[in-house]
């Protein structure tokens, strides 16, 4: 079984890898992109969210400080193209750095009280960006044009993308299975039981956190060079931090599958609303979406298969 | 610095401050007796604002006495609103998250069944002195702001008194101190719970007033009024009345020193570092125990 | 845990699917005869639902025009509106869908500033002509070939005809101190330019130079620090919300500059119509106006007239339709759906629209336009250069009723 599903995932990934060469649209490319986009910041999110139960509101301040931060190094250092794209990942490196120093104080606040720290964190961060006009200020960064074809550009874009969510779905599924992920599950059903079993419960927690914190960094830089021009109210959008726990939650926090599942229905359901019904009754619908299956699927939408499935 | 300047903005800051705790203070007790994060709770407010608008202006009703029609009605809602969507999820095993997701989802909704009723244009409240001012002194005193003022301190002295002196108040406390114990004493859990709820969303209806006699208004704007709700229940201490007013003065004043001593380009920043630094050295908020 | 495994997996599968699924939306194939598809985004949820939703309506009438006239290139037109609800990184998305996948034959603009500057790269990497309102001087400065600003929402010129006007009136009864309260975003940055400019050339001292973020929750210490600084002159430069803020709280204590100038957030129709008499006496400019004597702009009134019960159209309704008389002389100029020679033709030729007669330079930009506006009586009055001017300024601002 265990290898069926491995071949079962090797052959949808060798799909998605394969899928630019069949020159699609260039808008398959940029949906595909949004969707890896958005799997990666559920799935990272899932790593302190999820497993260890602290749920971040702010985690748009990385990816946030990933977009700028590979902007401004674009922009400044006058890097070619390929060269941005590699910038994403010291930018990424960057994000993670300040989930450290966030982190240190702020992880040892639990519960609701943690996760309004990280909104007021997400706020300081965005707000300082648009203050300090070395960093972007409040006019925000352009970015230069590849210069190469439309669609070779986007299937770069979409091919990196697609790269770093495997090495972030990866990396969440070792946690899944590593002594991290299992530290975690303990304090998320009980900190203080864990700490009494010895495990080093403010380390782990850090650790969970940069690493929570380096892939969305690294995806908002790619999102930079994806719009050419970056602004502070996009990319540190609270919206965009909102979206991310709920995609996680949606599809069942604390597994691997969930943030996957949550981040593509809700994508998916979100992009073909806006093309196919008037926008207010889009919207209502979509609402509507969240209410149907929380009711039917209190305990997310995995917990309810793997119910039903395994008895 | 110049005095008046300091005092005249700390007492815009705390009044806005007390319109907020207003608004947070239902948030703050769903969350506490039921864990349920009700991020619906700021979008039911601005229901309240704009009904308050619409009374305004076919019936030339005060927005005050409105309050008088709308939180009657938001409760009857709310009631609804709990047995048909609250009541099925309080099974889930993680109440607050599955309360989240389903309450985000009526969110939505609300705020675009508002744009089809009201369109998205921005509205703002404009009772006969919603411009003038009471002037002490030096000082002026906006008359919108104390009545959204007053409106508050009633609002909150009620839910309060409402918890401490009447018996379903009582046993709304019960039940959150001690669930299985109350139950024992046979108070219905669910009739509670839906009692709160209601409760909590009226009171969000009359805070939605009094800060739409503050600010203009949209349909969208209960995604900036759910951020203050966050951080005065937080600062406040979760399920805590009397925490969340304090709570909602402070984050007043800090605002009003702010934009007395700072560069107004820092006061959103300075504002959420303080915040941020002050619940990294209180981690519980200002009461660590509710109610 | 058999079953487990097979459910999920065929989860897995049903997701693949989907996907897949979204592929195989038939793209439309459109011929002669068919009609003429004009793609793109625009907020018709969210945020900047109420503009999006302006700009809708004029782009709907000016088809609704067209149409009954026998349409473009004698083939009918329609729109294909996605709603990006207000969210940039969407409204690039639907821009390259409209473009790859619809293969929309024409694009029509965006709004806000933030989503036009995300979009104008689209259409400038697909070669597509881009008619927006562009986001200020600094998105026309980054070699763009196919964006037209036709006409813009340029916040570097805003002020221009106030400040045109304001030199006109004797030195002595000018104002001399001002206050400038900024939000800090492009639009607000971009209306700071004129002020540095002018109030040198005439002399008015800034006493107070102050940016904001928004949300801006309270402006009484902004105006209890412009009053003590008596400040005779005020500019608000912001949107609607803290526009109204700001107002409100001057009128409360009873501030009274000689002059308030209010750009961004007066030309919306709310701040008349909620604001009432406080809204009253707010200078700004404009380069759109229903009492424009250019052709066209009788029928728009009447137009909204009969449809929303308003006297003059918004400024937003009125650029919907601009930018699309610009697509459409671009388009029978050409006479092509050919983009480059749409955009050739539009560099080289002279447009009529709504807000007058323009050519396009380099940028895409037409010459500066601006009129300076004031709101007398509820009314958006143009009130220079005198030629066009539908009513006397009042000047200095009367006090605040009590």
């Amino acid at each position: 079984m265990q290898k069926y599903r491995l071949a079962a995932t090797a052959i949808l990934l060798a799909m998605l890898a394969a899928f630019p060469f069949l020159e699609p649209e260039v808008y398959y490319l940029s949906f595909m992109f949004s969707v890896f986009m958005y799997v990666i910041l559920a799935s990272s999110w899932n790593f302190i969210g999820g497993y260890a139960g602290y749920l971040s509101f702010g985690h748009a301040a990385f990816f946030g400080i990933g977009a700028f931060a590979t902007a401004k190094a674009a922009s400044m250092l006058e890097l070619s193209p390929l060269l941005t794209i590699l910038a994403s990942i010291p930018a990424g490196a960057l994000a993670a750095l300040v989930a450290l120093i966030v982190g240190y104080p702020c992880l040892k606040i639990r519960g609701p009280y943690f996760s309004v720290v990280t909104i007021c964190f997400a706020f300081v961060v965005e707000l300082t960006v648009k203050n300090i006009e070395f960093l972007g200020g409040a006019e925000g960064i352009y970015l230069k044009f590849m210069d190469i074809p439309e669609k070779l550009s986007r299937s770069i874009l979409y091919e990196v993308m697609l790269l770093l969510m495997i090495v972030t779905l990866g990396v969440a599924w070792w946690l899944g299975r590593s002594r991290l992920g299992a530290g975690l599950k303990a304090i998320r059903s009980d900190e203080e039981v864990a700490e009494t079993m010895g495990i080093p419960t403010a380390k782990i927690k850090i650790q969970a956190f940069i690493l929570s914190a380096f892939f969305p960094g690294i995806a908002g830089g790619l999102f930079a060079y994806y719009l050419t021009y970056i602004h502070a109210d996009v990319v540190f959008n609270i919206n965009i931090s909102i979206l991310i726990v709920l995609m996680a939650m949606f599809g069942g926090g604390g597994t691997w599958l969930g943030p996957i599942i949550g981040a593509v229905i809700l994508t998916v359901v979100n992009e073909g609303l806006s093309t196919f019904a008037q926008a207010e009754i889009a919207r209502i619908i979509y609402g509507a979406l969240f209410i149907v299956v929380t009711i039917f699927m209190p305990n997310g939408i995995i917990d309810f298969f793997r119910k039903k499935g395994g008895g | 610095m110049d005095a008046v300047l300091i005092i005249q903005s700390l007492i815009s800051g705390i009044m806005m401050g007390m319109v907020y705790a207003l608004l947070s203070v239902g948030f703050s007790l769903t969350w506490g007796v039921m864990h349920v994060i009700h991020i619906s709770h700021a979008a039911f407010g601005l229901l309240g604002a704009y009904l308050a608008y619409s009374l305004l202006e076919y019936f030339g009703m005060d927005p005050v006495v409105s309050a008088a029609v709308s939180v009657p009605l938001l409760f009857i809602v709310a009631c609804g609103v709990y047995q048909l969507l609250i009541k099925p999820i309080t099974k889930a095993k993680e109440v607050i998250v599955a309360s989240m997701i389903l309450t985000f989802g009526l969110a939505i909704i609300l705020e675009n069944v508002m744009v089809l009723i009201w369109k998205a244009d921005p509205r703002v409240l404009t009772p006969t002195y919603a411009s003038g001012a009471l002037i002490v002194g030096p000082f002026y005193f906006q008359y919108p702001h104390l009545v959204g003022f007053g409106l508050s301190i009633v609002g909150i002295t009620a839910i309060y008194l409402f918890l401490k002196k009447t018996y379903t108040g009582m046993a709304v406390r019960a039940a959150w101190q001690q669930p299985e114990a109350a139950q024992l004493y046979g108070v219905n859990l669910y009739r509670i719970s839906m009692i709160t709820f209601a409760l909590a969303v009226s009171t969000a209806g009359a805070g939605g007033i009094s800060l739409a006699l503050l600010n203009s208004f949209e349909p969208h704007s209960h995604n900036l009024w759910l951020i203050y709700l966050f951080l005065v229940v937080i600062v406040g201490g979760v399920g805590n009345v009397i925490g969340t007013a304090i709570a909602g003065l402070l984050i007043g004043v800090i605002t009003g020193l702010a934009m007395a001593f700072l560069p107004y380009q820092w006061v959103n920043l300075v504002t959420f570092g303080l915040l941020m630094i002050f619940l990294i050295f209180r981690p519980h908020g200002l009461f660590k125990q509710g109610v | 845990m058999k079953g487990k495994r097979v459910k999920r997996f065929s989860l897995f599968m049903i997701i693949a699917v989907l996907c897949g699924l979204m592929l195989t939306v038939p793209t439309a194939v459109i011929g002669a005869g068919k009609p003429i598809v004009i793609g793109g985004s625009l907020p018709l949820t969210g945020e900047f639902a109420e503009t999006g939703l302006w700009i809708e309506r004029g782009m709907r009438y000016w088809a609704e025009e067209i149409n009954a006239k026998g349409g473009l290139l004698g083939r009918p037109v329609e729109f294909k509106i996605y709603d990006d609800q207000s969210n940039v990184g969407k409204a690039v998305t639907f821009a390259e869908k409209a473009i790859t996948v619809d293969k929309v034959d024409l694009l029509f603009g965006g709004y806000p500033g933030t989503a036009a500057r995300a979009v104008m790269p689209v259409a400038e990497k697909h070669k597509v002509v881009y008619v927006s309102m562009g986001g200020h001087m600094k998105s026309f400065q980054q070699g763009y070939t196919y964006s037209f600003g036709a006409p813009p929402l340029m916040g570097e010129w805003w002020y221009e005809g106030f400040f045109q006007w304001l030199a006109t009136i004797p030195a002595n009864q000018r104002p001399t101190r001002a206050a400038v309260y900024t939000i800090n975003n492009p639009v607000g940055l971009s209306l700071q330019d004129s002020i540095n400019r002018w109030t040198k050339k005439l002399n008015i001292k800034i006493v107070i130079n102050e940016k904001y973020n928004s949300p801006l929750s309270d402006a009484t210490s902004l105006i209890v620090k412009a009053k003590q600084m008596n400040c005779d002159i005020l500019f608000s430069n912001g949107f609607f919300p803290d526009g109204v803020t700001t107002i409100k709280a001057a009128h409360a204590l009873d501030y009274n500059p000689k002059a308030i100038v209010q750009g961004i957030g007066s030309v919306v129709p709310a701040w008349v119509k909620e604001l009432g008499a406080d809204g009253d006496f707010v200078f700004s400019g404009t380069v759109l106006h229903g009492m424009l004597n250019y052709p066209g702009n009788d029928k728009l009134n009447a137009y909204v007239k009969k449809k929303y019960k308003l006297d003059i159209y918004p400024l937003y309704f009125g650029f919907g339709y601009a930018w699309m008389q610009t697509l459409e002389q671009g388009v029978t100029g050409a006479k092509s759906l050919n983009q480059t020679k749409i955009r050739d033709w539009l560099k080289t030729h002279k447009v009529t629209t709504i807000a007058g007669p323009m050519t396009f330079d380099k940028k895409g930009l037409p010459a500066p336009i601006n009129f300076a506006t004031q709101i007398i009586n509820g009314k958006v009055e143009l009130i220079f250069p005198k030629n066009i001017r539908t009513k006397e300024p009042v000047y200095p601002k009367p006090a605040w009723k009590k």
